[in-house]
């Protein structure tokens, strides 16, 4: 039974600190070694969790869920009205997805998605969250600095484009939809779905066609 | 909790460091943790906003620089000395002293693939009315508490407007303490002017999902 006491865990913080093994690498292995000895957890079970997030649940779903968007208004709309229903159609609903709201990037408006507090992520629609998502200069910056976050990424927009920055603060996580590129016309949905990039759900990238001089 | 995790705002940290390679683990051991966070059986007084507390509370060093997965270590590791599940010093060694914690079993391999496809929600039925409707200005509270909660100190005492209404939302600051409660959750929008200093004349936004009780008239 927790707790619930602040300084109670903040002491124990302190000691782990002192006593664990010095690596990362370690300090894991023998947290998962004293899990398996007591009976709290299933190697086989861990093997299975990291195979599923390393081949079939990434940055793949979310695109295909934008390129459906982009090739049926009918599905954009109730993405926009229910996103966590909408992507249910594709069986992607899943961990930190029950609250899921989609943003709409168009020529007046970007979205950017970051979570101050902790690192907060749609993680059963995008995989695993980059390095740069977690690390303190963005958690810090995007919501203070959302240009120059950008510029960084390579993305620059014009003065009169508003910016909207979400801090996932509650459980509702956040989802880009990106503008569709120029020059993408005539592209099939699949093909459409390669164009979208894990950065352009979260909103530090814009989709662009490969070879597309228009594209900014 | 005025810690060092609420780090909206603060300065300092220099650039991104811009990684554009699409990879799911860097490391194995940060996939490692991650299926363990996944499948290990779990104490039910473990709320997921005591879990986002018990890593507010990592020294604030630690907290800083220990990488985000090591951090996740450190969580499980300080859950288990605080529940009475393990000791420091078999989790410094990584073998049992022999005791056996009375959990619910762990998940089977075989139901890990179901297990991803379920999916948590936190809204819950209240018998009362939201006090505020979209297109109200509020304003936010300006004192937060030692506990954990969800009001950015960036975002307190500031002045925005009702965005969206959510319904009830289980409240992470008493949720953290294992009470159970819900009230009106809303998304606010924030002039990013009304935020910071240098932003006067920008007509960019910053949005916040953010419970009844950290907003006034």
């Amino acid at each position: 039974m927790a707790s619930y006491d602040s300084d109670k865990v903040a002491q124990i913080h302190r000691e782990l600190a002192s006593h664990l093994p010095s690596d990362p690498a370690l300090r894991v292995k023998a947290l998962e070694s004293l899990l398996v000895e007591k009976g709290m957890v299933d190697p086989a079970a861990v093997d299975a969790l990291v195979e599923l997030y390393s081949e079939e649940i990434g940055p793949k779903r979310g695109a295909k869920v934008v390129a459906r968007a982009w090739v049926d208004p009918a599905f954009k709309a109730r993405l926009l009205e229910d996103a966590s229903a909408a992507i249910d159609d594709f069986g992607y609903l899943g961990h930190a997805t029950g609250h899921l709201k989609a943003v709409e990037n168009t020529d007046q408006v970007h979205n950017l998605v970051v979570c101050t507090l902790c690192s907060c992520y749609p993680f059963a629609l995008l995989g695993m969250s980059p390095a740069w998502y977690k690390a303190n200069a963005y958690r810090a910056r995007a919501v203070r600095d959302p240009r120059g976050v950008l510029a960084e990424f390579g993305v620059s927009l014009d003065d009169e484009v508003e910016i909207r920055v979400w801090d996932s603060t509650a459980e509702l996580r956040y989802l880009v939809l990106p503008e569709r590129p120029a020059g993408s016309e005539g592209l099939e949905e699949e093909a459409l779905a390669a164009l979208v990039t894990r950065n352009t759900m979260i909103g530090t990238a814009v989709c662009r066609v490969p070879g597309d001089a228009g594209a900014s | 909790m005025d810690g060092v995790h609420d780090l909206g705002g603060r300065e300092g940290f220099g650039p991104i460091e811009v990684d554009e390679f699409e990879r799911n683990f860097n490391t194995d051991w940060e996939a490692r943790m991650w299926g363990v966070n996944g499948a290990m059986a779990q104490d039910r007084s473990w709320t997921l906003d005591w879990w986002r507390h018990v890593r507010e509370l990592i020294a604030p060093n630690d907290y800083l620089t220990r990488p985000y997965f090591d951090q996740w270590m450190q969580i499980y590791a300080a859950l288990m000395v605080d529940s009475g599940i393990a000791t420091v010093k078999e989790l410094a060694r990584g073998r049992s002293d022999g005791s056996r914690p009375d959990l619910d079993p762990p998940l089977k391999a075989e139901d890990v693939l179901e297990a991803t496809r379920k999916t948590a929600r936190f809204d819950r039925p209240v018998d009362r009315a939201p006090a505020f409707e979209v297109g109200d200005r509020v304003v936010t509270r300006s004192h937060g508490h030692s506990g954990h909660t969800r009001l950015p100190r960036y975002a307190m005492g500031r002045p925005g407007v009702i965005q969206a209404s959510h319904g009830a939302h289980v409240f992470p600051d008493l949720k953290a303490r294992g009470k159970k409660h819900a009230e009106p959750l809303y998304s606010v929008a924030f002039q990013a002017a009304d935020l910071w200093p240098e932003a006067a004349g920008r007509r960019d936004r910053v949005f916040l999902d953010l419970w009844e009780s950290y907003l006034e008239r």
